[in-house]
């Protein structure tokens, strides 16, 4: 599951990161790989140390110890490196008084790609008003200025940290989107921050959970997908059928039983349809909640 | 350079800030003092009046600007700062672009005050006497010394802002209270040797000697030592929001 910190062609190289805050430890032994112009999803609950990570990777933050390459080199007080990164993270601030055209007035001098026009027609899809103080704007709103750097930007390496706060679902839809459009277009690396896994899961290429600062997940999201399913039937059967099986997840509801269970071949998926059982996919956020939850949500009715 | 070049433009990109805002209290301020100085001059005699005309030129009126850019140079570390971070920028591109940005500013709003301490002794005190832009911290003398004094005495107050900021950013509060504590201690150290060894008076004479343009100038001194601190305090400093 762990990446090797010699791949040598890849855009972000991290190996044994850590980031302690005094004495507490955000993250924790971190390493990972991400490949040029992919999309990556970097999930985990809230504190898991998916911005402390980012930050570290786009030299906001120092790491306490462990080492960072980011297109080959440290990316801190680089800018080589960071004039090809952008970073609008989700608690970004503005200077004070700014308007959202001072924004878009300013970014395009550090962002060598800068598309003017794209800019224009996200402030319109977005509906967002350039000319109203950022102190005022919506959650939503703010957001809005953060995707449309982030998008305008086309930096070769682009972070997008909890984008979609605030925004509403046609916002949210706009913004997958532009993105997909824009990525296919013009291809880049993109690693995404977020909460709402289904929505994403199909942008998503590679996948990287993190929980309280260390990976528990680090995957193509494809094989992730595949590599769990659901199998539903009467309890009698489900759980003969679950003996001798890595079972991430069990439910029971009087006499009808679900166990998620991991690596099914053919000949248990064959064996599962000749006992009446169904089997399902899992959805790539119950499979990374359940790995999350592990220990603490096997719930069974006792009768 | 080009990216050190932009981030000066940064701290210029919003014009009510840099510009209106200041130029318009200062025009604010300058017309409460006219006022003041009319009602002054209809309700006194002349003799006391030509008395109270020469006391204006302890004239701080014009203080005020000298801290509103004290403030706007904090605020380019706390609040510029972070934003300049997201837009990858580093913090060594963005001390430089902003003390660039400062000493323009200096300069051009040192410009902005020696014309109107010139128009002012030409209008003999705006036609009332007044003093504002020709007190004698800033002395009557030939233009090159006149804009010295303003534009190092921004720079002062800039890099102050600065170094200000850049101590929050580094240390946040802690670091505030500390800095401060550390000032005032210096400042009563200062006290006490100069008033033990009786050297006031030698402190009131060199002031006098030295004159406006002899003071700025020594200023230039702390200036300095303050903006090589505040580019080590900001070159660990971190967005923590």
């Amino acid at each position: 599951m762990t990446a090797t910190l010699t791949q040598t062609d890849a855009v972000v190289s991290v190996g044994g990161l850590t980031k302690r805050f005094g004495s507490f430890t955000a993250v924790d032994d971190v390493s990972f790989s991400v490949q040029p112009n992919t999309i990556n999803g970097l999930l985990g609950r809230n504190g898991a140390g998916k911005t402390t990570i980012m930050q570290i990777l786009t030299g906001q933050d120092f790491p306490t110890a462990g080492d960072v390459r980011v297109f080959g080199e440290a990316p801190a007080e680089n800018p080589r490196v960071l004039s090809n990164i952008s970073f609008i993270k989700e608690s970004q601030r503005y200077p004070d008084d700014f308007q959202p055209r001072h924004v878009f007035e300013s970014a395009p001098w550090f962002f060598e790609n800068w598309d003017g026009d794209l800019a224009a027609r996200l402030v319109e899809d977005f509906r967002l008003p350039v000319k109203r103080r950022i102190k005022k704007l919506s959650r939503g709103q703010l957001s809005a200025v953060g995707v449309i750097v982030g998008l305008a930007a086309r930096a070769p390496l682009t972070f997008f940290d909890e984008p979609y706060l605030g925004l509403d679902a046609v916002a949210r839809q706009l913004f997958y989107d532009r993105l997909l459009e824009d990525y296919a277009e013009h291809p880049r690396t993109v690693i995404l921050s977020t909460h709402l896994i289904d929505e994403v899961a199909n942008l998503l290429e590679h996948v990287i959970v993190l929980d309280k600062g260390r990976i528990i997940i680090d995957e193509d999201a494809e094989r992730l997908r595949g590599s769990a399913t659901t199998v539903v039937g009467t309890r009698s059967a489900v759980d003969a059928f679950a003996e001798g099986r890595e079972v991430i997840a069990r439910e029971s509801v009087g006499g009808l039983a679900s166990v998620t269970v991991t690596g099914l071949d053919d000949a248990s998926r064959r064996q599962a349809a000749q006992t009446g059982l169904e089997l399902s996919t899992v959805s790539l956020q119950q499979l990374i909640v359940r790995k999350t939850n592990a220990p603490d949500t096997e719930f069974e009715n006792p009768s | 350079m080009k990216r050190i070049w932009n981030v000066a433009r940064l701290q210029v990109v919003n014009r009510w800030t840099i510009l209106w805002i200041p130029l318009m209290i200062l025009g604010f301020i300058w017309l409460v003092n006219v006022a003041l100085w009319w009602i002054l001059s209809s309700s006194l005699a002349t003799e006391d009046f030509a008395d109270a005309s020469s006391g204006m030129q302890w004239s701080g009126a014009s203080f005020y600007i000298f801290v509103y850019m004290l403030v706007i140079a904090a605020q380019a570390m706390t609040m510029t700062f972070p934003y300049a971070l997201g837009l990858s920028v580093t913090r060594r591109e963005y001390y430089l672009g902003s003390l660039i940005a400062f000493v323009l500013l200096a300069l051009t709003y040192g410009l902005l005050m020696t014309g109107l301490s010139f128009l002012e002794r030409a209008t003999n005190g705006w036609g009332f006497g007044g003093t504002m832009f020709s007190a004698v911290y800033f002395g009557q003398g030939p233009f090159l010394e006149r804009l010295f004094v303003f534009a190092v005495a921004f720079l002062f107050f800039f890099i102050v802002g600065t170094f200000g900021g850049t101590i929050y950013m580094r240390w946040r509060t802690n670091g505030m209270l500390t800095a401060g504590a550390a000032l005032i201690i210096v400042a009563l150290a200062a006290v006490a040797v100069i008033t033990l060894s009786e050297s006031w008076p030698r402190v009131g004479e060199w002031f006098v000697a030295s004159g406006p343009t002899g003071v700025v100038a020594w200023m230039l001194v702390p200036t300095a030592l303050f903006s090589l601190a505040g580019y080590a305090a900001l070159s660990r400093a971190t967005p923590k929001s």
